[in-house]
């Protein structure tokens, strides 16, 4: 960051004279701080997959989750400040129950990410306040419209994606997605990608431990947001760590 | 005189709604009344919400066309927001929560039916007391519903074509105007399908007659 | 914590209407209003509207005011009849006027008649038919020639011909009975005067003369009155008595005792005021 210490940073309701405001450049900092995760859209859902940096060995296995069901059918992955995160998640949750409630139907995903984004771009106007720093992959699937993603960001922008990484290494894991041909792949296939791309991205030397989560919605679950069955996990997991040692093998040739 | 003239404007209706092939069809009487006074002999009860959605009324007609009013705007600013036509099962919600919210104060019974691409032909009912409920088959509301709903029941068939609906429908409403001193006038009727909504008028004396 | 302010919850409120309920079954008995018998009559013809109304105002069995007007004007092209509580037509209209006006010049365009049927209407729901207005609205706008009626609870219709108040079931049979489509307007401003006359002559709560309004796409022309239904009878005889019909009889002179007396005026020496 190249103008720090010129005090055009100090608030979110400033910008400095080359129009950038660096508050939400210092947010998206905090993102890129945690763990990755990573959603890939295939032809019949959304996988989600998250690297849960382990930092302590007495932490209970599975806690800190960074995968949400927003509704029953949306499912969230994020990266960034964990408790930023789970207001974001909250807001998108109150806001698909206040939607079933009124309409009486699932809230379209469209809809959805466009109230979280407003919500989270709120936060980047006043000087009272700090932006959000974390950001969420937003997902669903239903027969009608197939498979959506969004990735909603501090600044209140939010796009749409084939495949999207957020945290730690989302070059690398995007670099490598663009392998992959993934409006062609069903979830199956893709949670083993997703594995793979987790356990490529991962820094055995500066984090040592790490859980991965799973998660996806799709046809299999019936548009419903659900952890993988534990076979399929299990599976995927077997697949990364040998796709890893075959790199590696042929690293050594 | 009679005071009737400074009486509250009720339908006391005949609605009738039924799903066939291709989408569903709406029909109503066209009486409006104060008291025992007709204020109008051609009213429109069937009225438009969004492009592909209509609602029947029965009830107050002040209740009735204010609901309308309401719902037409909050759908108006839904489709602005979604960017995509409303479902008609978001729409049934919208009027059953107004119903049921102010069920005490108002004289409502609307039936919300239409088209949109995710499920088809829709219909839904909601009677006075603000419940909601979807009807697949043939369903008529208002006072002179009970004088055909087993008529509908008796002769409504899956997937008719659209002819045969429109029949059905006409000689129902035909045999409420006939029966039901709250229906007159003549049948209006709207098809909604896919391809967007087309209105049908029948005057009185192209109503089916029948003898009795 | 937000960050805005709480917004008091939208949709309709009917918390008054409980209140004069609660109010009511306590034993406190609202005061009755003073209705308008009335004849106010509408019709479309191919190049505008014809607006009619009679110009009896009655409070209880009394006529209040024989040339009364209840022809309103909402703009330059859209008129008002009002039926039901007069002075709830008067100040309804008023009102709605001055938002009509605000419309016209902030917009620049003229106002539509569908946009004044939907102020007010929206008005008159509000209070749930507890101000009794009943309205025919005619007029022309950029779209054509339109004619609403709002009853006094906020419903409202569009029709080719209208009528209501008191007499409208007189006046009613009259435009069931002549009303075409495409009138011209003589036959029009005839069919407004007979259904107007009719309901002077068969309502007891209308009467005097019949008022009119032709709104066109040139702007509104009034005729006030365009016929007097029920002219005052002129007095055919002389009924006043010559001097000395009545005869006298006897003659007492009474003489008033007076007591003069005289107030001195203020004396010279007195300053005159200055100003």
């Amino acid at each position: 960051m190249t103008s720090i210490g010129t005090g055009y940073d100090l608030s979110a309701s400033q910008f400095s004279p080359d129009g950038r405001v660096f508050q939400i450049e210092y947010a998206l900092k905090a993102v890129e701080n945690s763990g990755t995760a990573i959603a890939l859209r295939g032809k019949d859902g959304v996988v989600f997959a998250v690297e849960k940096l382990v930092t302590s060995k007495l932490y209970e296995k599975g806690s800190n989750k960074r995968i949400f069901t927003v509704d029953r059918h949306v499912g969230c992955a994020v990266a960034g400040l964990l408790a930023d995160a789970k207001q974001m998640i909250e807001t998108a949750a109150k806001e698909a129950a206040n939607y079933r409630n009124e309409y009486g139907c699932p809230v379209p995903i469209s809809y959805l990410k466009d109230q979280v984004a407003l919500y989270v771009h709120a936060y980047t106007l006043y000087s009272a306040i700090r932006p959000y720093g974390a950001s969420v992959l937003m997902g669903t699937y239903n027969k009608s419209e197939g498979s959506k993603l969004y990735c909603v960001e501090p600044s209140g922008t939010c796009y749409g994606y084939f495949g999207c990484a957020i945290g730690k290494a989302k070059q690398t894991a995007k670099t490598e997605m663009e392998k992959l041909k993934l409006s062609t792949l069903t979830c199956r296939e893709l949670v083993k990608e997703a594995a793979k791309i987790i356990h490529i991205v991962h820094d055995e030397v500066k984090d040592k431990d790490f859980e991965l989560e799973l998660s996806w919605v799709c046809e299999e679950s019936n548009g419903l947001h659900q952890a993988v069955p534990e076979a399929l996990h299990d599976e995927a997991e077997a697949f990364a760590r040998q796709a890893m040692e075959d790199d590696s093998d042929e690293g050594e040739d | 005189m009679i005071a009737d003239v400074d009486e509250p404007i009720s339908t006391g209706t005949t609605l009738v709604a039924a799903h066939f092939k291709d989408g569903i069809v709406i029909a109503a009487d066209s009486r409006t009344s104060s008291g025992s006074y007709v204020a109008n002999r051609v009213a429109d009860k069937l009225t438009k919400i969004t492009d592909s959605i209509y609602c029947c009324r029965s009830g107050s007609a002040a209740d009735t066309q204010c609901i309308a009013d309401a719902v037409a705007y909050h759908l108006a600013f839904y489709e602005m927001q979604t960017g995509k036509p409303a479902t008609v099962e978001a729409a049934a919600n919208v009027f059953r929560n107004i119903c049921y919210k102010y069920r005490d104060d108002m004289v409502a019974g609307i039936i919300c039916a239409g088209y949109d691409d995710e499920r088809g032909g829709g219909i839904y009912s909601i009677p006075p007391g603000g419940c909601l409920v979807e009807e697949k088959r043939v369903i008529s509301a208002g006072s002179g519903s009970v004088f055909i709903s087993g008529f509908l029941d008796a002769l409504f068939k899956n997937n008719m074509s659209k002819e045969e609906c429109v029949d059905l429908c006409l000689k129902a409403v035909s045999l409420a105007i006939h029966k039901d001193t709250s229906s007159g006038g003549v049948c209006r009727m709207a098809v909604i399908t896919k391809d967007g909504v087309e209105r049908k008028l029948f005057l009185n004396n192209e109503l089916v007659q029948y003898e009795g | 914590m937000s960050l805005c302010p709480d917004l008091p919850r939208p949709g309709f409120s009917f918390d008054n209407c409980k209140r004069n309920a609660a109010l009511e079954s306590r034993g406190y008995k609202s005061k009755g209003f003073v209705k308008t018998g009335t004849t106010i009559v509408g019709v479309c013809y191919k190049d505008g509207v014809v607006l009619g109304a009679d110009s009896r105002a009655t409070g209880g069995n009394i006529v209040a005011d024989k040339f009364c007007d209840k022809l309103h004007k909402m703009s330059n092209k859209i008129f008002c009849a009002g039926a039901g509580t007069a002075s709830d037509c008067d100040k309804v209209t008023e009102m709605i006027r001055g938002q009509i006006a605000l419309l016209e010049l902030n917009s620049g365009r003229d106002v539509r008649v569908a946009s004044v049927v939907r102020i007010i209407k929206q008005y008159l729901y509000r209070y749930q038919g507890h101000i009794g207005c009943a309205l025919i609205i005619g007029g022309y706008d950029a779209t054509g020639c339109h004619l609403h009626s709002i009853a006094p609870h906020g419903s409202s219709m569009e029709l080719p011909y209208l009528t209501m108040g008191s007499g409208s079931l007189a006046a009613t049979a009259v435009l069931e009975s002549r009303w075409k489509p495409d009138l011209d307007l003589e036959a029009t401003k005839k069919l407004v005067r007979d259904a107007t006359a009719a309901g002077i002559l068969n309502d007891l709560g209308s009467g005097s003369s019949v008022n009119m309004v032709v709104l066109t796409k040139k702007g509104n022309e009034t005729f006030y009155p365009y016929d007097i239904v029920c002219a005052k009878g002129v007095r055919s005889g002389l009924y006043d008595f010559p001097s000395g019909t009545t005869k006298v009889l006897r003659t007492k002179v009474i003489p008033y005792e007076i007591e003069k007396v005289e107030v001195r005026g203020a004396s010279e020496e007195d300053e005159p005021m200055d100003i």
